[in-house]
């Protein structure tokens, strides 16, 4: 149904945006806060919008905007990621000498930018969705300005992604130039037709996918995110592992989705995306575990999940996708706020010998980020076993079983480096003094919905799992 | 035919133009003349030094409003046929550039020291 309604969640934001912009121009220094409440009441009022949306189907610009269940789910859950990374960021950018209101205006814009790529089906309307995001995640990884790492993120950042966006903008062109267009259902009535240039089409084809493995981080295109992960300011970070790569994913269900039931496991791409899953889980969780920086080893550790994720896809499973990424968002931003949680002014406890004895000094911290690493290694109940645990189930349906054994084995891995936390946390003595800032409800807030997310999604998923197997019709 | 003339006139031309500078030209030469020209800084140098960076914002500030010129050209052409939208959607677009503006000039982006 064409409706101006498809639209005004997306402005909404937008406007929120421009007028955090100005105010951040205008406003006092000690009063940066209400930047993040009117982000806040943005995010909500996206929200609501967006939940009266659901089911309706609304579409704009001629069908370039469409708001089906897949894409309001997925806005809900980038809302809830966004909110949190905001919560979560209050205290820490003040703290960490970073304290510029554009971090909420650049969270937003980088927020409609997911909005746009997750609900479109028109290439050049992703690709320009991407570039918002894009180009906001830049700033936001060199927020701190004064630092030599963050500045270091930004630029790799910036050079990686533009050059990831060149390989999609080529394969788009080689694309256009064979198909004749480049929204994703003549996309693939072109390649089921199946005429002569098909190879040039595969070509193209595999361009774009290069290109958004750049962005979702998978090996051998994922050499730019332990770098950026580790000197993005925190928050930043929990949004990177999340947002980006949940778009990138939506994408490629969007694309990949109505190859299904049609000899997708027979098909040219899937030789190549089998290999590239059982690369990223092994290569991402080995690496990691040769890591002393927490924020480089949780680099890894996405990388590894990106893995996970592509199994999902090749195994045909978008319900067990959509519930792997809820699932990792909650698992993330938690871990991530915890780390957040151990830092004080002007200083971040990240090296694994800083966790040495942290578990008694702060109990309460120390046993709720020891959940989020629990959940992460993929131990029940928490989520984190559910996840794997329905994506590694379709995957051996669909007879994928040695890629679910190579699954196996790398998280199996992942398990020494998780645990090698809590060992550090509970069963050493501290090396050096760590002493924290203590006062931050909203970061606290955060830390106990995600272990409340966690939690729940690994006892009683039904409710989210309703919600998701109708989001998924939308895209078969 | 006709682009052989076209080369030869304005070949010549070119030939002739060149060599009159060289014939009648005044030839008052002082060692700043001589000096290879490079754009922006002296031409020997031994590393790369601070230059101001002043001129990228500069540059920023242009695109922003170069950009918006260009959007108008289209407009302007499919303005009879829409009529009231077309005004309100350029109303809008020119809010979003107000606004980066206003931005601009608070953060102090056209104060040259």
């Amino acid at each position: 149904m064409n409706s101006f309604g498809a639209v005004v969640p997306l402005l909404v934001v937008v406007g929120a945006a421009l007028i955090v912009f100005l105010l951040e121009a205008f406003l006092k220094k000690e009063n940066k806060n209400y930047l993040a409440y009117l982000s806040l009441l943005a995010l909500i009022g996206c929200g609501i919008l967006s939940a009266n949306a659901w089911n309706g189907g609304l579409t704009y610009f001629d069908g370039m905007l469409r708001l089906d269940n897949a894409a309001l789910f997925l806005t809900f859950l980038f809302l809830i990621a966004v909110a949190f990374v905001i919560l979560i960021g209050m205290k820490y950018i003040s703290l960490q000498d970073a304290n510029h209101g554009e971090f909420y205006g650049l969270l937003l814009l980088a927020l409609s930018g997911l909005m746009i790529m997750v609900s479109s089906t028109h290439f050049i309307v992703i690709f320009l969705g991407l570039e918002v995001l894009s180009v906001s995640s830049y700033s936001l990884a060199g927020l701190k300005r004064k630092d030599d790492k963050s500045s270091e993120s930004a630029v790799k950042y910036f050079l990686m992604g533009s050059f990831a966006s060149a390989f999609l903008v080529f394969g788009l062109a080689i694309l256009f130039g064979t198909a004749q267009a480049l929204d994703i259902p003549g996309l693939v009535d072109f390649f089921k037709a199946g005429p002569d240039n098909q190879v040039l089409g595969v070509v193209g084809l595999g361009l774009v996918l290069v290109g958004f493995a750049f962005k979702i981080a998978i090996v051998p295109f994922h050499m730019w995110a332990p770098d950026v992960y580790e000197g993005a300011p925190t928050p930043v970070t929990a949004f990177f592992s999340i947002g980006p790569k949940a778009a990138g994913f939506a994408v490629l269900i969007r694309l990949l989705a109505p190859y299904w039931n049609a000899g997708f496991r027979s098909g040219k791409l899937f030789g190549f995306l089998w290999a590239l899953a059982a690369l990223t889980m092994l290569a991402g969780n080995l690496i990691a575990l040769r890591q002393n920086n927490i924020k480089r080893m949780f680099a890894y550790s996405s990388i590894a999940y990106a893995g996970y994720m592509l199994i999902a896809v090749l195994a045909g499973d978008g319900a067990g996708l959509l519930f792997f990424l809820t699932i990792y968002m909650f698992m993330s931003i938690g871990a991530f706020g915890s780390l957040i949680a151990l830092s004080r002014k002007g200083r971040e406890y990240n090296e694994l010998g800083d966790f040495a004895g942290v578990g008694f000094k702060y109990p309460w911290i120390g046993a709720i980020f020891a959940v989020f690493l629990l959940s992460l290694a993929g131990f029940p109940p928490t989520a984190g076993f559910l996840a794997k645990f329905y994506v590694f189930v379709a995957a051996v349906n669909q007879g994928l079983t040695p890629l679910v054994l190579i699954a196996v084995l790398a998280s199996l891995i992942s398990v020494y480096y998780y645990l090698r936390i809590i060992v550090y946390m509970y069963m050493r003595e501290p090396e050096r003094e760590v002493s924290i800032e203590m006062e931050n409800p909203a970061l606290y807030l955060v830390l106990f919905l995600c272990l409340y997310g966690v939690l729940q999604l690994g006892l009683f998923p039904g409710n989210v799992l309703y919600l998701i197997k109708q989001a998924v019709a939308a895209l078969l | 035919m006709e682009l052989v003339f076209v080369f030869l006139i304005f070949g010549l031309l070119g030939v002739v133009l060149l060599s009159m500078n060289a014939l009648l030209g005044p030839k008052k030469t002082n060692p700043d003349k001589e000096k290879p020209f490079e754009c922006g800084s002296p031409y020997l140098q031994n590393e790369i030094k601070p230059f101001p960076i002043k001129f990228s914002l500069v540059a920023f500030v242009f695109l922003l409003f170069d950009i918006e010129v260009v959007f108008f050209f289209p407009w302007a052409l499919i303005f009879k046929e829409m009529r009231g939208p077309a005004l309100v959607i350029m109303l809008a677009y020119g809010a979003v550039l107000a606004a980066g503006f206003i931005y601009a000039w608070k953060k102090g982006a056209f104060e040259w020291d």
